[in-house]
């Protein structure tokens, strides 16, 4: 009896992650499919959907694109969320709670009103000074370190949480000036959470769709907007290739930060 | 703290500002103008003429249209939050009983279908949904099913879809809350004869409510907002608010009313997870 009821436990508990994990394996599977038409079994494997997606347009600059999106927005989001972090672990000053719920915000506000707001915004400035933002990488840049700031400031303030100020104390008692301290003191004592919240921020947005859907024009796209126009058609395995080289990259840089930080209490 | 210490307190908290400008630039400033844009009057000609008027508000909540795409979201969000809670805290006990090795690994399994993309995982359900992907394939093959069975572009798709989109979030969400709850209470509820149901609602379950609750909330709101699984696993013919907000702006330029979509979504999602909330907590404490 208990034997059974351990069994069914385990089985269901594994179903429940098997489920999550499906798609993923499916999606990796097609990619290498000698058809174009899907059919289970296939009728054998082969690279070339990997050339032949890198060959399409769309999806070339898309991934050019969010990768440049996703760089530069997670440097910008990082230096300010860093700072911003640190200021609110380590000084006092008035409405802290607010300022600290203010910054995390962006992960409140759901994406598909967040963007629509930041279209309408993007239209009025394009208006108003007849500079063009919508549909322009720069337009996508400012819209991503929106989601960048939150979760660099979850995770710095989290990674400095735990540490004493006595050894930033210190060294400026020993003479260190306040450059030296943060560069040789504070900065290393931050790694960890910056690398996570560097590494985070860039799947954030490499990854996002509502948020950059009504900012996007021709050749100002992204891969994640690239990949659901397709979709909205058919599904093969040139497509199943573009998700598969995102599975990786996702993969290599969860496990890069997994090094760092521990994943689990980063979500949660 | 001595003087300089407080004086040197003023531009570490000056830090704070530049990510505190672009919040407020990036985020307020749209929402503000996306509320202001929603009290307008659509025009077909001039697209928007400005007024002070809840005329879209009220067209929305009247709209028979409007009206049973809010409850299909509603439902789709109460039901795959449901399943979601029912799946997810087997799996979250288990992952939050785990030691060792085999616990970082199934953390990092959680939480890495999380940071790929809804699309992607989209794209993997098509894969195997499709009238030739590999569920019908399999069912062919069992000599069942000789002809493909509709599953793509049906509410149960959308469904399994959401689901596993917001699993991690919930499984997550939950083991952190049971981690902290002593595996001695369970053991000794076990001791003194209690049996294994009754251990689980008695004790367990009453304990990990702030995680059922603070789950819930996370998954339903994600859920009422969900964009690319509707449209592309629930095909044209199924159509939930986000997509319907979107649409207001892409295909039809009415920014008024798409607007005031917007914030109806926004206002019903915070109310019913509030709603919720209130339900949980009074089942803990009953009057």
């Amino acid at each position: 009896m208990g034997v059974w009821r351990a069994i069914l436990w385990r089985g269901g508990v594994g179903a429940v992650f098997a489920v999550v994990l499906l798609p993923l394996v499916a999606v990796v599977w097609l990619s290498f499919f000698n058809q174009e038409i899907i059919a289970f079994p296939p009728e054998g494997y082969t690279w070339r959907w990997y050339a032949n997606a890198w060959s399409q347009r769309q999806f070339a600059s898309g991934f050019l694109n969010s990768l440049e999106i996703a760089l530069i927005a997670a440097s910008i989001g990082v230096t300010v969320g860093t700072a911003a972090a640190y200021a609110l672990v380590r000084a006092r000053f008035p409405g802290k709670t607010a300022i600290a719920g203010l910054l995390l915000g962006p992960l409140a506000i759901p994406g598909v009103v967040l963007g629509t707001g930041l279209y309408v915004f993007f239209v009025q400035i394009d208006n108003a000074i007849d500079f063009q933002i919508v549909a322009t990488l720069p337009g996508l840049i400012a819209a991503h370190v929106l989601l960048t700031i939150p979760w660099t400031v979850r995770l710095v303030a989290a990674s400095l949480q735990g540490l004493h100020p006595a050894a930033e104390e210190a060294a400026a008692n020993l003479g260190a000036r306040p450059w030296t301290v943060f560069r040789r003191v504070t900065l290393p004592m931050m790694r960890a959470g910056v690398v996570a919240g560097a590494l985070f921020s860039f799947i954030q947005s490499f990854e996002n769709l509502e948020l950059t859907l009504l900012l996007t024009g021709p050749g100002r796209s992204t891969l994640p907007v690239e990949m659901l126009n397709y979709l909205e058609f058919r599904v093969d395995p040139t497509l199943a290739a573009v998700a598969t080289v995102q599975i990786v990259l996702i993969g290599a840089l969860m496990l890069i930060t997994d090094r760092f930080v521990n994943i689990s209490r980063v979500v949660a | 703290m001595n003087e300089s210490g407080r004086a040197a307190g003023r531009p570490v908290a000056a830090l704070v500002l530049p990510a505190v400008v672009l919040v407020l630039l990036m985020m307020v400033a749209p929402m503000v103008l996306l509320f202001r844009y929603s009290l307008n009057i659509f025009s077909p000609t001039e697209l928007m003429i400005q007024a002070l008027t809840a005329r879209n508000y009220l067209s929305a909540v009247t709209d028979p249209y409007y009206l049973a795409v809010m409850a299909t979201t509603i439902r789709m969000a109460v039901l795959c939050t449901l399943i979601a809670l029912a799946a997810g805290f087997p799996a979250a006990y288990t992952l939050a009983r785990m030691r060792g090795r085999w616990k970082a690994w199934l953390t990092l399994a959680t939480v890495f279908p999380l940071m790929v993309g809804n699309v992607v995982r989209a794209a993997g359900w098509m894969t195997l949904l499709g009238n030739a992907g590999l569920l019908n394939a399999a069912l062919k093959a069992s000599g069942l099913f000789p002809d493909p069975v509709q599953l793509m572009y049906t509410p149960m798709a959308v469904a399994l879809g959401i689901v596993t989109v917001v699993l991690p979030y919930m499984i997550l969400t939950l083991a952190s809350v049971i981690e902290g709850i002593p595996r001695g209470l369970e053991e000794a509820a076990l001791n003194l004869g209690a049996r294994p149901l009754t251990v689980f609602r008695r004790v367990v379950l009453p304990l990990a409510l702030p995680g059922v609750v603070a789950g819930s909330a996370l998954v339903f709101i994600l859920c009422m907002n969900a964009y690319a699984t509707p449209i592309l696993l629930g095909g044209p013919q199924f159509t939930m608010m986000a997509p319907a907000v979107y649409d207001q702006f892409v295909k039809t330029t009415n920014w008024p009313f798409g607007a005031a979509l917007a914030f109806i979504l926004l206002a019903v999602t915070l109310a019913l997870t509030l709603a919720g909330r209130a339900l949980l907590q009074r089942r803990r404490h009953p009057a």
